[in-house]
């Protein structure tokens, strides 16, 4: 028990230093509000894009030539119609010309015009009419032809039949299939893009260690495995922190949404319920973290230079995107095979178990996951002390059972 | 055991192909200053590994206080690596006071006592400086006292004086000795002889990852007879007759090793004869020719049976 308990005390004064040496420094700053630069960023670029979209559909024009008797009845339409279509969605504003003697050129001149884009011209006979259409703009050629036909019918009928429907809104009644599969491809992208960000910084932990030559005091003190130990917490700490400021943050903005959205945000109810999901998001993110760092850490403490470090980085983002990739596929099909796999394999683990919460209530495989979870981390952290007892400290030859029989490292 | 504070029995430790250490045996009483002496890439720091335990031997046994695994007792020992290390972005106290919290002491009792060490070794403005911010033998000194901040009941230090200029050298021989007297073994390496002549208790020499002597400072002294520089009144001719085959003429004597069986017998005959004394001087050997000597025969010895 003592043992145990040296073990824990060794591994926070470790994890203490880190975390410390990391917070403390002005460049932490930095990384804390790297979210808000970047999305003060992304919204002064978002403005720019939408504004730049504005004006796209504010030069461009799709141009009906009819008499002017047959151009009302199309305005009407074209108003009635546009209504039904998505905001987002709908095609360039209409304008009505009167012909000329020669509708075609008319219409080839238009498309020309050089002051504004003409996305399509329709001419002729609206029963047989012509559409000449700028390229990529199919669907104003779609709409023009209904268009046609609307006019064509309100023309002929004269006062057409118009239905108007007695609408009556239902309330939330439960989750919905899509709605689950959704919050279940939501809560791997929330624990991937935090573990994305943060797991990596490990990778370079122990660089420290050894470029100073400190590693010599950490491993003449106390088991390599409570310095992995304790570096990984660290971080992880470093983690939580970082995770919590925007969690209050992103929390406090949520309260702040008008009603409609909240009620969206209803449909991606997850399973297992809110507060159990909220439990087992946070468990399953340290999981992924502690999981995807551990091996890291113990990569990246083989690394004889920062550049290694460096080139190291890309396939540790590559194996993340592949987990995350796993389990996302893996929380759009629950109960498949596809996500059984995802479920045990211990890297994508966390990320496929945080998707089944969102689709099964049950609660014994979360357990079972976490334990599962825990013993890789364990065997992680103690397969890197071992690498890096033998390849940096130069120990061990293969004889490795024997002193762990005598009780080198506690299990961490 | 009990009054070993340290055993090794034929530590082995193999890197790849060499043996960089080849069946060491040591045992270091408790409460003594001992040295472990060596020319550089004898295996001594090795050796010291072994013992702490950072590294596992390949064969071979330790005890570090009295515990079978090193780890045991990591709390009550306190190590100065050869390869010197700080956290450069840590302040003075906080690295001896973090030092110390390795080793299981509170955090706030580090910092307390790392103020009063550093104001008794004279550096009591450096608490609070960063450790960037020190000279190379401040920091080395800060690192000293890191590691002995938690009272630990065994220092071990590896090549502690390389890097030293000679005042902080002479800090640090004050500061093995105090550690000495508050009742702390000391294991030290060093291929520097005068600090082993003046601090040890006993000692041992490695060399070629092979023990080759143990014993006290006086015991390896005693490896090679005593010198003798004799002056006769006059010099004659006839001398080189009465004198040991070995005797090699130096200024105006005469210089051989001190006979088996005392000086007595020859100075007899020399009187005899009539050649008289002018001067005599009977000069033990230094541990420094003793190492040498040792050292040297051990190399000819490697070099004889090649492994």
């Amino acid at each position: 028990m003592t043992r145990v308990r040296r073990f824990l005390r060794q591994m926070l004064t470790v994890a203490r230093r880190d975390f410390v040496a990391t917070v403390a420094t002005p460049v932490f700053l930095l990384f804390l509000f790297a979210p808000a630069l970047m999305a003060g960023l992304s919204a002064v670029g978002g403005i720019g894009a939408a504004q730049m979209n504005d004006g796209d559909t504010d030069r461009a024009r799709i141009v009906a030539i009819l008499p002017p008797s047959q151009g009302r009845i199309m305005a009407a339409e074209d108003a009635r119609l546009r209504r039904i279509i998505p905001r987002g969605g709908r095609p360039a504003p209409l304008a009505i010309v009167a012909p000329t003697a020669d509708p075609a050129a008319q219409a080839r001149t238009l498309v020309a015009a050089s002051d504004r884009d003409v996305d399509g011209v329709l001419y002729g006979d609206l029963a047989r009419p012509t559409i000449l259409l700028a390229p990529l703009a199919r669907f104003s050629g779609d709409y023009l032809e209904g268009l046609a036909h609307a006019t064509l019918a309100t023309e002929r009928l004269g006062d057409p039949v118009r239905v108007r429907a007695r609408r009556i809104e239902t309330r939330e009644t439960g989750r919905s299939i899509g709605g689950q599969h959704q919050a279940g491809f939501l809560a791997v992208f929330g624990v991937f893009f935090l573990t994305l960000f943060l797991a990596g910084q490990v990778v370079g932990s122990m660089a420290e260690e050894r470029n100073n030559k400190v590693i010599e005091i950490l491993a003449a003190a106390v088991p390599l495995e409570a310095v992995f130990g304790g570096k990984l917490l660290g971080l992880f700490g470093v983690a939580v922190l970082f995770v919590g400021f925007w969690g209050t943050v992103i929390g406090e903005l949520l309260n702040l949404l008008p009603a409609g959205v909240s009620a969206a945000f209803g449909e991606l109810a997850p399973a297992i319920g809110a507060p159990g999901f909220a439990f087992l998001f946070a468990a399953y993110f340290s999981m992924a973290y502690l999981l995807l760092g551990s091996a890291f850490l113990a990569i990246g403490a083989q690394a004889q230079s920062q550049r290694e470090i460096q080139m190291l980085s890309l396939p540790i983002t590559l194996i993340q995107v592949a987990m995350f990739a796993l389990a996302s596929a893996a929380a759009r099909a629950p109960g498949s095979t596809l996500a059984l796999v995802a479920e045990i394999f211990p890297l994508s683990s966390p990320f496929a178990m945080v998707g089944r919460a969102t689709s099964s209530p049950s609660w014994w495989p979360h357990v079972a996951a976490l334990a599962w979870q825990a013993l890789w981390v364990a065997l992680f952290i103690g397969a890197g002390a071992r690498l890096f007892r033998r390849g940096v400290l130069q120990s061990g030859s293969g004889r490795w059972i024997r002193w762990r029989r005598h009780g080198a490292a506690p299990p961490a | 055991m009990g009054d070993q504070a340290v055993t090794a029995t034929g530590l082995m430790k193999r890197f790849g192909d060499r043996r960089v250490v080849d069946g060491v045996d040591l045992a270091v009483p408790r409460g003594a200053i001992y040295g472990v002496l060596g020319p550089n890439g004898a295996g001594k720091t090795t050796t010291l590994r072994m013992v702490l335990g950072i590294i596992e031997p390949d064969g071979g046994a330790r005890t570090l206080l009295g515990c079978a695994h090193p780890r045991d007792a990591s709390d009550r020992v306190g190590y100065l690596p050869e390869e010197r290390g700080l956290y450069p972005g840590m302040k003075a106290k906080e690295a001896i006071a973090f030092m110390g919290s390795l080793r299981g002491l509170p955090w706030s009792a580090g910092r307390a006592r790392a103020v009063e060490m550093l104001a008794a070794a004279g550096l009591g403005d450096a608490a609070d400086r960063k450790i960037r911010k020190l000279s190379k033998g401040m920091a080395q000194l800060v690192q000293l006292l890191g590691s002995v901040v938690h009272r630990p009941d065994l220092l071990v230090l590896d090549e502690p004086f390389s890097g030293l200029d000679p005042v902080n050298q002479e800090k640090l021989e004050a500061l093995i000795l105090a550690e000495r007297d508050r009742g702390a073994t000391i294991l030290f390496s060093t291929h520097v002889m005068a600090h082993a002549e003046r601090l040890c208790d006993r000692l041992a020499i490695i060399a070629g990852g092979r023990r080759r002597f143990e014993g006290t400072v006086d015991d390896a002294r005693a490896t090679l007879p005593a010198r003798v520089h004799y002056q006769p009144r006059q010099r004659s001719p006839g001398i080189t007759a009465l004198l040991p085959p070995d005797a090699v003429p130096a200024g105006e004597g005469w210089r051989f090793a001190l006979p088996a069986d005392g000086i007595e017998p020859l100075l007899a005959t020399l009187i005899a004869a009539d050649h008289g004394i002018a001067g005599l001087s009977i000069e033990r050997p230094s541990l420094h020719e003793a190492f040498v000597r040792i050292v040297g025969a051990a190399a000819d010895d490697d070099d004889g049976a090649p492994r």
